[in-house]
């Protein structure tokens, strides 16, 4: 395994750790990418090392999953040689495509299919259970990914964005999606009957009335009151006529 | 103050930094934060269901880009400290409260500390400009130090509101508390509905949920 490839797979694991306004991650990327500098010519005290550095340190941010692969990438290109310029272009390039497709591979995609289905198991057998079916499988895609972002940007350096139309990625943005959308739509029903199990048929329907209105704040008749703004009022509403009545 | 909740100090740090700072291994999403906090306290039972609640809620976040969002990891670890011991449907709706209110806390402290980073990258812009490997890491490192502070603080405050709430009377009151139960159970479902549905709203995506939500539907109603 190449030196310094260990050590900076494990710093992406703390790449948003100082995320700021000014250049977002673009701090930490530099502190991820530096043990795969070090083997630049004339080490820690050459110029190529200090350029590179002074380059990495700029403006960055991506899905944190993929961010490795750009550390790859990048840290390749420098070791290859190539012009200031061009590393400048290829990590900026990257930020877009990386943000995209891990927004949409994991956010919209395992995230909400590993929660769903956590949330599933959660209702049908325990708490425990679902919290640690959750756990397995998410993780089971997330370090995997991270570690396969990146190998691949080490390894295609300039090339990378070839990894990115790759075919387990293309099928996994394309298959993902409706699987969590799938697992949380079932979730979301069956949650809600093992949550109210011990209430009585009005009760239920309460519930299921306040479930639509919360749909309906949301969705038009004040979509920045949602979430947790709408679960905060309706419980401090709810707390108050409990109270007085 | 038991050695538990000395626990749960460590556990809601732990929390709090995996949102964001450290790992990201999803160790801050409530069914897992409320279980563990639970089972630390010998109830993952009611840890687990005041963990599936928040869960709910977190389904309406979509954290991309620099979006800041409510802290529920320790949110769940502050309900189920609340719910743990306390009897049935009478802790879950109070449990639930608290820890909508330590995650809309810990959103506004996920603000103040990207502020004092972004200041802090102002102060230092020489030195890390110049791209020295001692200023980035140091840079870095306070980064870090500022979310172990914040994350423990956020632990700290929620416990300390968990453990007021436990004792507020109303918690004995059944009506009250059951029917703050049944609101915080039914926000929930909303807000998971309507985060799923701006998320895929306009693709094709939807279709699939909606056919989850039917099969779910009578799945329940079949029980």
């Amino acid at each position: 395994m190449t030196r310094g490839l260990g050590a900076s797979w494990l710093r992406t694991f703390l790449l948003q750790a100082s995320f700021n306004y000014d250049r977002m991650v673009g701090v930490g990327w530099a502190w991820a990418v530096e043990p795969l500098l070090r083997g630049l010519p004339g080490g820690r005290d050459g110029k190529a090392y200090r350029a590179a550095m002074r380059r990495a340190v700029r403006f960055f941010n991506a899905h944190p999953y993929l961010a490795g692969m750009a550390v790859g990438a990048v840290a390749r290109a420098e070791r290859d040689g190539l012009p200031a310029d061009q590393v400048e272009r290829l990590r900026h390039a990257l930020v877009g495509p990386l943000g995209s497709v891990g927004d949409k591979l994991i956010w919209a995609g395992a995230m909400p299919a590993a929660v769903g289905l956590g949330l599933l198991v959660a209702a049908q057998i325990s708490p425990v259970a679902g919290a640690v079916v959750f756990l397995l499988g998410y993780n089971a895609v997330h370090l995997t990914l991270r570690w396969w972002a990146l190998r691949e940007g080490w390894r295609r350096g300039k090339d990378v964005s070839r990894a990115l139309t790759a075919k387990g990625i293309k099928r996994g943005m394309r298959v993902l999606g409706p699987i969590g959308a799938l697992l949380v739509g079932l979730a979301i029903p069956v949650l809600g009957g093992w949550l109210a199990r011990d209430y009585v048929l009005e009760t239920k329907l309460s519930i299921a009335l306040v479930g639509a209105l919360g749909v309906a704040f949301a969705q038009w008749i004040l979509p920045a009151f949602r979430g947790l703004r709408f679960g905060l009022v309706a419980a401090a509403v709810a707390l108050l006529v409990g109270w007085l009545s | 103050m038991t050695p538990e909740w000395g626990w749960l100090v460590v556990w809601g740090t732990v929390v709090g930094l995996d949102l964001v700072s450290v790992g990201q291994f999803m160790l801050a999403r409530p069914l897992v934060a409320g279980t563990v906090a639970g089972a630390i306290l010998g109830d993952p039972l009611a840890g687990g269901t005041v963990g599936a609640i928040l869960e709910l809620f977190a389904l309406d976040v979509l954290p991309i880009g620099g979006v800041r969002y409510p802290d529920y990891g320790v949110g769940a670890v502050a309900a189920a400290a609340t719910a743990a011991g306390a009897p049935g449907a009478l802790g879950t709706g109070l449990a639930v409260c608290a820890g909508l209110v330590v995650a809309y806390v810990g959103e506004w402290m996920m603000f103040l500390i990207r502020q004092a980073n972004t200041r802090d990258v102002r102060r230092h812009r020489d030195a890390l400009d110049a791209g020295t490997p001692g200023a980035v890491t140091a840079f870095h490192l306070r980064g870090l130090a500022r979310d172990v502070a914040r994350s423990a603080a956020l632990t700290v405050g929620g416990l300390a509101l968990a453990w007021a709430v436990y004792r507020w009377p109303p918690i004995a009151e059944v009506r009250g508390a059951v029917l703050v139960g049944i609101v915080v159970i039914g926000a929930g479902l909303g807000a998971a509905t309507a985060g799923v549905l701006r998320a895929v709203g306009q693709t094709v995506t939807v279709r699939w949920f909606g056919l989850g939500l039917i099969v779910g539907v009578i799945w329940t109603l079949s029980q």
